[in-house]
């Protein structure tokens, strides 16, 4: 066999090996990002983007992060205080069950609001829906990664 | 106050605040550095097969003999990378670093491919382009340059999210077109000519119907997972919310006896299947969706004598090795003489009369012609990109802020890997042969400026926004620091 033919197997076998190379440089990056996803996982289940809050109290552009429980109202006991005129003190209430996010008005004067759509008990909440209590707009938001 | 005041603000994607300041993209850099040399060495093991071959006595250690079969292409197709990486850097968002290398890698390896096919499979050139290589080559710039801008540009999803019957009625209406005034070609009517233009509409509708569906299913997710229809022992969501789902699967139905492409029809309801399920964990959905395609499936087959045929073809294609089965049959026979490591690249694709054996191998059976050259390491190497681009996809999705965007992100993922799942297992007589491209891979100017349009989507969707200001940690050491000291 002459040297052409066994330069030219090494160079095409050098082209297998350096695909490989390319994805596992790839994969290394991708095991590193998904690790680092993990690790950096907090308890935060979601947030709630504040989006108009006419009475500045909570200010707009603040975003709480949530617990599996979160209650809203004008009452300093509440998770998130909403201190708007045209909210309940105690007037709505936010539960993540399984994998889904669902809104409880609780007997509110003038009611809780899901995409402008007025909640009767209990409504589900998925991630970039529109939550309305009092004149305050906020918007529920998967937890950053 | 003013009416914009009072509409609701469509949630965009993140703003960066103030200047614009370069940021840096070593991970890219590094992967876009690799591919570089990965496709130098592969062009030269092209360039000195093909030119080592006249005369049997080539030497080792003659340069000339080493140089890449068209050095001009590959350093403007690197260039254009780069170029790319550049942009990106300079434009400073914080998107993926990832999906650009890769697909950097599957077109330098299209590239390649089609430099060594006989150049005269494609029929015009265009921009000064002659040949399969050259115009293939202009067709990625253009591809990247999608993907860049796309990926630089768009910043909002509001246009998207908000205009989804919009977009649907637009996808139907382009169909319509396909259907009424498109060509004929090869006994399939999937080409769409309007002036000097011609293209294949059913590669945007993918697009378009992963944008509504993702409209559709994030504004009504909760209540197909909520609400129930009992039919007897069967769990089914409300009626109403069964219609869009009915509707799919008459388009796809209607693709496969109108235009005789089965191609698309299996891509589109397979993308709506997994993104129904992405979207509500119910199984009993999938489930019942494959049984009502499969039943769809079996009666068209009877009616319709070509389904017929290309099952036929897929069950047995040796029964007609030189008519139907021809071309099943060459593809495996290109597979069984790459064997594992492959005849090299430039070695393999015999001519037959001056023919290749293959037909059609540029755009349906690219995948046959890189098993034949780089084997089945090759090909399970140029398999394990696409899963690379899946993954990132689904990356992006799971981490997006809301159910738009993950379902937009891990339908466009899911896009590209189930056709590029499809034509692979088409080659491989896994499933029947259907004529979808290879994305990224595949000479085809739809294809490959509607795969860059998704892959644009997919960066802008990665965008982290503005970066949290770092914690600081400094300024409380000095304060500790002041503290203890006197």
């Amino acid at each position: 066999m002459d040297g052409f033919l066994i330069g030219l197997w090494v160079v095409r076998l050098l082209f297998l090996a350096l695909l490989y190379l390319f994805l596992f440089q790839i994969v290394r990056a991708l095991v590193r990002d998904l690790r680092a996803a993990t690790q950096s996982a907090t308890a935060e289940l979601g947030r709630l983007h504040v989006l108009a809050s006419p009475a500045g109290d909570p200010p707009v552009g603040v975003a709480f992060s949530l617990d599996a429980i979160t209650s809203l109202g004008r009452d300093v006991n509440n998770s998130i205080v909403i201190d708007d005129p045209f909210a309940s003190t105690e007037h709505a209430v936010l539960t993540f069950r399984g994998r889904d996010w669902y809104v409880e008005d609780l007997g509110s004067t003038n009611g809780t609001y899901v995409n402008g759509n007025r909640v009767e008990g209990v409504a589900p909440l998925g991630y970039g829906d529109e939550l309305q209590i009092g004149q305050v707009r906020l918007r529920l938001e998967r937890a950053r990664r | 106050m003013t009416a914009s005041a009072t509409s609701r603000p469509a949630p965009s994607l993140p703003r960066i605040l103030g200047q614009i300041r370069p940021r840096p993209r070593w991970l890219e850099l590094r992967l876009l550095a690799l591919v570089a040399v990965v496709l130098i060495v592969g062009s030269a093991s092209l360039g000195a097969t093909v030119r080592g071959r006249p005369d049997e006595g080539a030497d080792l250690f003659d340069p000339s003999v080493w140089l890449p079969l068209d050095v001009t292409a590959l350093a403007i197709y690197l260039g254009a990378l780069f170029a790319a990486h550049a942009a990106q850097v300079l434009a400073g968002r914080r998107t993926d670093q990832v999906l650009l290398p890769a697909v950097g890698m599957l077109g330098g390896i299209s590239l390649l491919l089609m430099q060594r096919l006989p150049q005269d499979l494609v029929g015009s050139g265009f921009f000064g382009a002659e040949g399969l290589g050259q115009v293939q080559l202009v067709w990625l710039l253009l591809s990247v340059a999608v993907a860049t801008t796309v990926g630089i540009v768009v910043r909002s999803d509001s246009w998207l999210r908000q205009y989804k019957y919009t977009w649907a009625a637009a996808g139907i209406a382009l169909l319509l077109l396909t259907f009424v005034f498109g060509s004929d070609v090869g006994g399939q009517r999937l080409t769409l000519v309007i002036g000097p233009i011609s293209g294949q509409p059913s590669e945007l509708l993918k697009v378009i119907l992963v944008i509504f569906l993702a409209g559709y299913l994030s504004e009504n997710r909760a209540l197909l997972v909520e609400q129930d229809t009992r039919l007897g022992p069967i769990r089914l969501p409300p009626i109403p919310y069964l219609v869009p789902m009915a509707a799919m699967w008459a388009i796809a139905l209607g693709i496969v006896v109108v235009q005789r492409d089965l191609g698309a029809a299996l891509l589109f309801f397979g993308v709506f299947l997994l993104l129904l399920y992405a979207a509500t964990a119910r199984i009993s959905l999938v489930i019942g969706g494959l049984i009502a395609f499969f039943l769809g499936s079996a009666v068209l087959a009877t009616l319709f004598e070509h389904i017929g045929t290309r099952i036929a073809i897929w069950l047995d294609p040796f029964a007609d090795p030189l008519g139907a089965g021809y071309q099943v049959v060459q593809s495996l026979h290109a597979f069984a003489r790459g064997g594992l490591l492959g005849m090299g690249l430039g070695n393999g694709l015999p001519l037959v009369g001056g023919r290749v054996t293959i037909p059609e191998v540029h755009t349906d059976f690219p995948l046959a012609a890189l098993g034949e050259e780089l084997g089945l390491i090759g090909v399970l190497g140029v398999l394990g990109v696409y899963l690379v681009i899946i993954e990132r996809g689904l990356r992006i999705g799971a981490a997006a802020a809301d159910d738009f965007r993950s379902l937009l992100a891990t339908g466009l993922a899911l896009v590209v890997g189930i056709q590029a799942f499809i034509i692979a297992a088409g080659n491989l007589k896994v499933l029947p042969l259907t004529g979808v491209t290879l994305p990224f891979i595949s000479y085809g100017g739809s294809s490959l400026l509607v795969n860059g349009l998704v892959i644009g989507l997919l960066l802008a969707l990665s965008d982290k926004g503005v970066e949290p200001p770092p914690p600081p940690r400094k300024r409380r050491l000095d304060r500790i620091l002041r503290r203890g000291a006197p």
